[in-house]
């Protein structure tokens, strides 16, 4: 952790902000979100590194999708991610999400995520510990440090794709789409 | 010299808000038994939130947040703090009760404009609370005016001086307990806590902000908790000779402020204006007597 580095913070503060300013939204969308409590209170304390809940997609820039993700709940997951203001990260919890776990042969849920929003890193297990969301968070810190965390960029590059396959499962989406064509980095 | 008095006023104001707020996370922290994270916090959530795009809503979105800092930094002005006092001449107490209404109606109009239903109720339940803590804030700084015969805060702190805090004597102990109680409902913290409640209505007022304009709120919630117990140690604990000595007994009335907020739940809006509009009211209502009956 290098967050009482002066130098780093004069050099980058943008970058050194992010890192240690995790505003979380944790969608609780499964199971997954019953390790979310114990991480963020009195027993593994996450507000130590800078993560700390937020109520409204608009302040957060942290989103934990924790457990499967339903068809229904794909929508608002969507929804959410496009309020959320940039640089977004987006963290998949549990197997569910990462490639259907338990749920691969049901109708109802989606087994691939990262088919609909990009995201930056997986926690695998079922259910990985509260000390797991630490390591993914240490892992996020690594990320943006060599600016491999872009995952809202390529949603900006690539959004024909993730709109082609949101519109596939969901039908037709009630809300315009982010972006008119795809929109290349600078 | 008084543009340099005010720019050094405006930067203590902000420097020592934001160390109170850091300290509030950390003392909580600790009273939770964890370890809580570093006194700067607020400033990291503050430069992260700058470099962040922000979505804005309309253009009355922009300029009540505006309105709203600036409301809150005229108020900062007529504060004493220690010596420092740009505009010590000018205004005075009655002056400051007008000013303190202008930073929630900016909020409320910049939230507004936003049209969040959650931000409509915060916005409701911010007024009604500052319809029950202007009625007692009257009464007790009526009572204050009137004992020291002054509306000029810098002449109660020269008072205050020569004769000791008005705190300890008699006829104003029962405005200065009065104050104490409705401390929590003007710093918006628990049990009066129920605007922001993010677990009821997502945050309130603040629920579609995002980026610069969340680091705008944050930085008028620092000028708020200064000016509220600023507000209380020049009228009750009597000022101070220099910026040293205000700051060490302004951290003394927050950190009492912080304890009764880690022990204590919410207050249902209409307990919030039940408690309010009773005992600090009551109290400060016999303390202004008192006050008319001594001098």
């Amino acid at each position: 952790m290098d967050r009482n580095k002066l130098g780093k913070w004069l050099k980058s503060p943008g970058k050194m902000g992010q890192k240690y300013s995790l505003h979380a939204l944790y969608f609780c969308t499964g199971c997954g979100i019953i390790e979310i409590p114990p991480t963020i209170t009195a027993r593994w304390d996450a507000e130590r590194f800078g993560v700390i809940p937020v109520a409204s997609p608009r302040q957060a820039n942290l989103f934990l999708i924790t457990g499967y993700v339903s068809v229904k709940t794909l929508r608002f997951i969507i929804r959410s991610y496009e309020q959320m203001p940039e640089p977004k990260f987006t963290v998949g919890f549990g197997s569910c999400p990462l490639n259907g776990g338990m749920y691969w042969d049901s109708y109802n849920t989606i087994k691939h995520l990262d088919k609909y929003i990009p995201v930056d890193g997986w926690i695998a297990g079922c259910m990985p510990r509260p000390e797991a969301v630490f390591v993914a968070v240490t892992h996020l810190w690594t990320l943006i440090d060599k600016g491999m965390s872009d995952g809202y960029k390529k949603y900006r590059e690539n959004y024909q794709y993730y709109r082609k396959n949101q519109e596939k499962i969901l039908g037709k989406l009630e809300w315009p789409p982010l972006f008119s064509k795809n929109v290349k980095n600078e | 010299m008084t543009i340099l008095e005010i720019i050094l006023t405006i930067l203590l104001a902000g420097i020592i808000g934001l160390f109170f707020l850091g300290l509030s996370r950390k003392i909580m922290a600790r009273i939770h038994w964890r370890y809580g994270p570093p006194i700067v916090q607020p400033v990291i959530d503050i430069i992260k939130l700058f470099n962040q795009t922000s979505i804005s809503h309309g253009i009355l979105f922009n300029f009540g947040i505006i309105f709203s800092l600036a409301g809150s930094v005229v108020v900062l002005l007529f504060l004493p703090l220690g010596r420092i006092c740009p505009l010590s001449n000018s205004g005075g107490l009655l002056v400051i009760l007008y000013l303190m209404l202008i930073s929630p109606l900016g909020l409320a109009l910049s939230g507004g404009e936003a049209a969040n239903p959650n931000a409509s109720i915060g916005i409701s339940r911010k007024f009604l609370l500052a319809l029950g803590y202007e009625v007692p804030l009257l009464l007790i700084l009526l009572a204050v005016m009137t004992y020291y015969n002054s509306i000029s805060i810098v002449e109660i702190v020269n008072k205050q001086i020569q004769a000791g805090w008005s705190f300890q004597s008699l006829p104003l102990i029962l405005s200065g307990i009065a104050y104490i109680l409705i401390l929590p409902a003007i710093l918006g913290l628990r049990p009066f806590e129920m605007i922001h409640a993010p677990q009821e209505i997502s945050s309130g007022p603040l629920v579609e902000y995002s980026g610069k304009f969340l680091a705008l709120t944050t930085i008028l919630h620092a000028f708020n908790v200064f000016i509220g117990i600023s507000l209380f140690v020049n009228l009750f604990l009597g000022g101070a000779e220099n910026p040293g000595y205000f700051f060490l007994k302004m951290l003394g009335v927050f950190i009492i402020v912080i304890l009764v907020n880690a022990v204590f739940p919410r207050f249902r809006i209409e307990q919030a204006i039940k408690y309010l509009w009773k005992w600090p009211t009551l109290l400060a209502f016999a303390g202004l007597i008192i006050a008319l009956i001594t001098t």
